[in-house]
C-alpha cells in the first residue's frame, strides 16, 4: 500500500467513523437538549398549550414556559382551564376545528374517549425521530405501562405521579401511651393500617383520645372525586366492574360492601365529612386535627413546611405538623393513581412537532426533576430517577420515606377506569356514592347506578365498550396483581 | 274664485316599483329587524330540530335521519322525569313563595319613610349579585360547622345543633336550603315590578273605597289586584321561566345531589350535553323545554288576557 492508498484508506476509514459515531453521538444527546435544538428553527412561534387552572398552570407560566423560550425562542402561550372543564374544552375546540390548542394536558382517563374522536395526534413517530425511547424506559412502570397508550399506540407523555397514599401522625402513632392504650382496646399493634377494619378502629380510637377538635380521620367524598376510592376499595376486595357480558357488577356484594363501609367510616369523621373535598381535608389535616388522610402526594411535601415561604402558597395554612407525619399506602396496599396528567398534542394543530418536542423536554429527565421539586407547583415525581434522586431527598427530612412510598404506590397503583363515556359511567357512580353517603340505602343507589351503567353500555354498542374495557383491563395496573 | 280651495290630487308614483315601496313602506322599514329577529331567535331552534333527528355525540358524527330515536331515549329516561319533577317542585314552591313576599314588601314600601329610598337599593342586592355566586354565598352559610345559620340556630334553640343542610337523605331539608337561596335572590325583583305597579292604581279608587268603608283585603281583591293583575303575571311568567331554567344556584349548592334529588332540567341538560357531549340528545330535550315552555306561556297569556 503507497502512501496515497494508505492515506486515502485512512480517509475511508475515518469518514465511516465518524458515520457510525454521530448517532451514536445524536442518542447521546439528552432527551431535552435533543428538544431544543430541533425546535430552534421554530423561533419567533407560539405555542398554545392548555393547562390545569391554579397552582398547577404556574410551573410553565413561572418556569418551564419562561426557561423554553429562553431557549429555543418559542412563546409559550398558557390557557388555563379549570379541570372541570378540561375535558369539555378540549373536545368542544376539537369539534369546531378551530385549532386552538396545540399540546394538551390530559387526564390519561380520558384517552379513550380523546383518541376515539380524534382528539390526540399518535406520538410513536416523533418519540423515535427525536430518540426519547430510552428516556421513557425511566418513568415509573404504572404510569409508563398505564396511562401512555391506547389501542398500542403512544397518544400521551405521563408527566403527573398522582396517586392516593396515606398519611399518619408519627407523634401519635408512636406515642407510648396510645401504643398501649390502642392494644389494650383492640387486641393489636398500633401502626398504619393495612385494611379497612383497622382503619376504622384507628380512626375511632383517635376520635376519642384526640377529643372534641381532633378526629380519627376524613376522606376526599366530593363528587368527581369520590369514586376513586369507591373504585379503589372495590378492586381491591376483588370487585371486577364488568362480568363476561359486559353486565355491571359494581352493585355486588363487593360493591355494596364497599358503600355501606365508606358510609361506616363516617362514624369517626367530622361531622359534615360525607361532602368534604380536598381542601376541607386539607385545611383540617395541616391544622393537626387529623390522626390520618388520604390525599395525593403534596401533603407530603406542604405538612413538612417546603414551600410555605413561596408567595403562591400564602392560601396554604401553616403547617401545624411539620416533622410528624409518615406516609404508607392506603388500607389494602394498592393506592388509586387518581387522574394525573399526560402531555398530548392535539391532532388538528397545525404545530404539531413543535408541541411534541415541548412535552418530550418538560417530560424529559433534566427538566422534569426540576419540575417535580419546585414547591408552588402540583406535578409530583413518575419517573424512577425522581424517586432516587438525592436532590430531592435532601428537601426535609423524612422526603426519603416520602418518595419510597411513592415509589411503592407507582408499584401497586390502580390505574383509573378508562373505557368509553368513562365520565359517564363515574358520574352515575358518583350519584349512587353520594346519595348512599348522604344517608340513602346503598344497595338502591347502586342497583339504579349498576342499571345506568348497563344502559350505558347498551346505548354505546357492548362489543366496542368490551373492545375498550379488555384494553384497559389488559393493563398492568387495572386490577390489583 | 271659489272661496273653497280644491283638495289638492296626491302625487301619482311615477313607477309601479315606487307605488310598491309607498303602500308598503311601513313593513319595508321593519322587516330588517323582524328578519334579524327571526334569524337570531329562530334559528337555534330549527337547528335544534334538525340535529334532535339525528346522531350526533363524541363517538358518532350520523346526520342521516333518525326518526324520533332521541325523543324516544329521552321520554323512557327515569332521570329526564325525575328533572322534570324536581323542577316543578321548586318552581310550584318559589314561584307563590317570591310572589306573596314580594307584595308583602311593596305594601311595606308603598308609603315613603325616611330611609325608603336606602332600603329599597338595599333590598333589591341579592338580585343584582350572579347566581352562581349567591349559591356559593350559601353554600357556606349552610356549612354545617362554621356556617351561620346553624351558628344561629344553635344560639337560639342551645346545645349542639349540627345540621347537614346540603347533603342530606331527606329532601325537605336539601330543598329547604336551596329555596331559600332561590327567594333570598329573587324576592327583590318582584318586590320591584309589583312596587311600580302599585304605586300606579289609582288613587281615587282607593280613597272611595276607603270612604265606603271597603276592608283592606277586599280593596285589595276588588280594586288593587285587578289593576296590577297584568303586570303580576308578566312578573309571574318572568320567573317561572327563570325557575324552569333554574341552574346556577342548585349547581352550586347541590350540583343536583345527593344523588339526584335536587337535579333540575337545566342540569341535566348540561350534564348531557355538556358532559357527555350527547348532542342529538340534547337537542331534543332543549326542543321539548321549548315547545312546551313555549305553549304554556301562550296559555297563561291569553288566560290572563295580557295578549288582548
Amino acid at each position: 500500500m503507497d502512501r496515497r492508498q494508505l492515506i486515502k484508506s485512512a480517509s475511508a476509514f475515518a469518514v465511516a467513523g465518524a458515520m457510525l459515531t454521530l448517532p451514536g453521538l445524536a442518542h447521546a444527546q439528552s432527551a431535552a437538549d435533543a428538544a431544543v435544538e430541533a425546535a430552534k428553527k421554530y423561533s419567533g412561534e407560539t405555542l398554545n398549550i392548555t393547562w390545569e387552572a391554579g397552582l398547577q398552570a404556574l410551573d410553565p407560566l413561572n418556569f418551564s414556559g419562561p426557561k423554553w423560550e429562553e431557549l429555543t425562542g418559542v412563546k409559550i402561550n398558557v390557557v388555563e382551564i379549570p379541570i372541570s372543564e378540561l375535558f369539555t374544552k378540549t373536545v368542544a375546540e376539537h369539534r369546531a376545528g378551530t385549532g386552538a390548542y396545540d399540546l394538551l394536558n390530559v387526564v390519561p382517563a380520558w384517552m379513550p374517549d380523546l383518541v376515539t374522536a380524534g382528539v390526540l395526534e399518535p406520538l410513536d413517530s416523533y418519540v423515535d425521530q427525536f430518540g426519547y425511547r430510552d428516556e421513557l424506559q425511566d418513568i415509573a412502570p404504572t404510569y409508563r405501562d398505564n396511562q401512555m397508550t391506547y389501542g398500542g399506540k403512544i397518544y400521551g407523555l405521563p408527566d403527573d405521579g398522582d396517586v392516593l397514599i396515606l398519611y399518619y401522625r408519627t407523634d401519635l402513632f408512636g406515642d407510648d401511651a396510645h401504643q398501649s392504650a390502642f392494644k389494650d382496646k383492640y387486641g393489636y399493634d398500633l401502626a398504619p393500617p393495612a385494611d379497612w377494619d383497622q382503619f376504622y378502629d384507628i380512626s375511632q380510637y383517635f376520635s376519642e383520645a384526640m377529643g372534641p377538635d381532633g378526629y380519627g380521620s376524613a376522606l376526599i367524598h366530593s363528587p368527581g372525586l369520590v369514586h376513586y376510592l369507591y373504585l379503589q376499595r372495590f378492586r381491591t376486595d376483588g370487585g371486577k366492574l364488568f362480568d363476561g357480558d359486559m353486565n355491571a357488577q359494581v352493585n355486588g356484594e363487593i360493591g355494596v360492601g364497599v358503600l355501606e363501609d365508606m358510609v361506616r367510616q363516617l362514624d369517626n369523621m367530622p361531622k359534615g365529612a360525607a361532602s368534604w373535598g380536598p381542601i376541607e381535608v386539607l385545611n383540617a389535616w395541616l391544622a393537626g386535627e387529623l390522626a390520618m388522610q388520604i390525599w395525593w402526594p403534596p401533603p407530603g411535601r406542604w405538612s413538612a413546611g417546603y414551600g410555605a415561604d413561596v408567595e403562591a402558597l400564602s392560601w396554604l395554612p401553616k403547617s401545624t405538623i411539620a416533622g410528624k407525619v409518615g406516609y404508607a399506602l392506603p388500607p389494602g396496599g394498592y393506592p388509586e393513581l387518581a387522574a394525573g396528567f399526560a402531555l398530548s398534542v392535539a391532532a388538528n394543530s397545525e404545530k404539531k412537532e413543535l408541541a411534541y418536542l415541548f412535552a418530550q423536554w418538560l417530560n424529559s429527565k433534566d427538566i422534569s426533576i426540576q419540575r417535580v421539586t419546585l414547591p408552588y407547583a402540583l406535578r409530583d415525581p413518575f419517573r424512577t430517577s425522581h424517586f432516587e434522586s438525592e436532590e430531592y431527598k435532601a428537601l426535609w427530612p423524612a422526603a426519603g420515606d416520602y418518595l419510597q412510598t411513592l415509589q411503592e404506590g407507582a408499584e401497586t397503583g390502580l390505574l383509573d377506569m378508562s373505557i368509553i363515556d368513562t365520565f359517564a359511567y363515574e358520574e352515575s357512580l358518583t350519584r349512587a356514592i353520594v346519595s348512599a353517603l348522604a344517608g340513602g340505602n346503598a344497595k338502591e343507589a347502586l342497583d339504579q347506578a349498576a342499571g345506568e351503567w348497563n344502559d350505558l353500555t347498551e346505548e354505546i354498542g357492548v362489543d366496542d365498550q368490551r373492545a375498550a374495557y379488555e384494553d384497559w383491563s389488559s393493563k398492568p395496573g387495572a386490577y390489583p396483581n | 274664485m271659489s272661496a273653497v280651495a280644491e283638495a289638492p290630487t296626491p302625487p301619482q308614483p311615477a313607477s309601479p316599483i315606487a307605488g310598491f315601496v309607498d303602500r308598503n313602506f311601513r313593513w319595508l322599514l321593519v322587516w330588517p329587524s323582524i328578519l334579524v329577529l327571526l334569524l337570531i331567535g329562530l334559528f337555534p331552534v330549527i337547528y335544534s330540530l334538525f340535529v334532535s333527528f339525528q346522531k350526533i355525540n363524541r363517538r358518532v358524527s350520523d346526520t342521516s335521519f333518525q326518526g324520533f330515536y332521541n325523543y324516544e331515549r329521552l321520554v323512557t329516561d327515569e332521570r329526564f322525569w325525575d328533572s322534570v319533577i324536581n323542577t316543578g317542585i321548586m318552581t310550584g314552591i318559589a314561584l307563590p313563595l317570591e310572589l306573596v313576599l314580594g307584595l308583602l314588601l311593596a305594601r311595606l314600601f308603598l308609603e315613603s319613610f325616611p330611609g325608603r329610598q336606602i332600603l329599597i337599593a338595599l333590598i333589591v342586592t341579592p338580585s343584582v349579585i350572579a347566581p352562581f355566586v349567591a349559591g356559593a354565598m350559601w353554600r357556606l352559610m349552610f356549612e354545617n360547622i362554621f356556617g351561620p345559620i346553624n351558628e344561629i340556630i344553635r344560639w337560639i334553640v342551645g346545645g349542639t345543633f349540627d345540621l347537614l343542610w346540603l347533603i342530606n337523605d331527606n329532601p325537605l331539608i336539601v330543598y329547604s336550603a336551596i329555596l331559600t337561596t332561590e327567594v333570598w335572590q329573587w324576592t327583590p325583583f318582584m318586590f320591584l315590578i309589583l312596587l311600580a305597579a302599585w304605586s300606579n292604581v289609582d288613587k281615587s279608587q282607593l280613597e272611595a273605597a276607603e270612604i265606603d268603608g271597603a276592608s283592606g283585603w277586599r280593596v285589595f281583591r276588588r280594586i288593587i289586584f285587578p289593576a296590577i293583575r297584568p303586570v303580576v303575571f308578566v312578573a309571574l311568567t318572568i320567573r317561572g321561566l327563570d325557575l324552569v331554567r333554574l341552574f346556577d344556584i342548585v349547581y352550586a349548592l347541590t350540583r343536583g345531589g345527593p344523588g339526584n334529588m335536587t337535579e333540575t332540567i337545566s342540569i341535566y341538560a348540561y350534564i348531557k350535553g355538556f358532559e357527555r357531549f350527547d348532542i342529538s340528545m340534547t337537542a331534543a330535550f332543549a326542543f321539548v323545554v321549548i315547545v312546551s315552555l313555549s305553549i304554556l306561556v301562550m296559555v297563561v297569556l291569553r288566560r290572563v288576557g295580557v295578549t288582548q
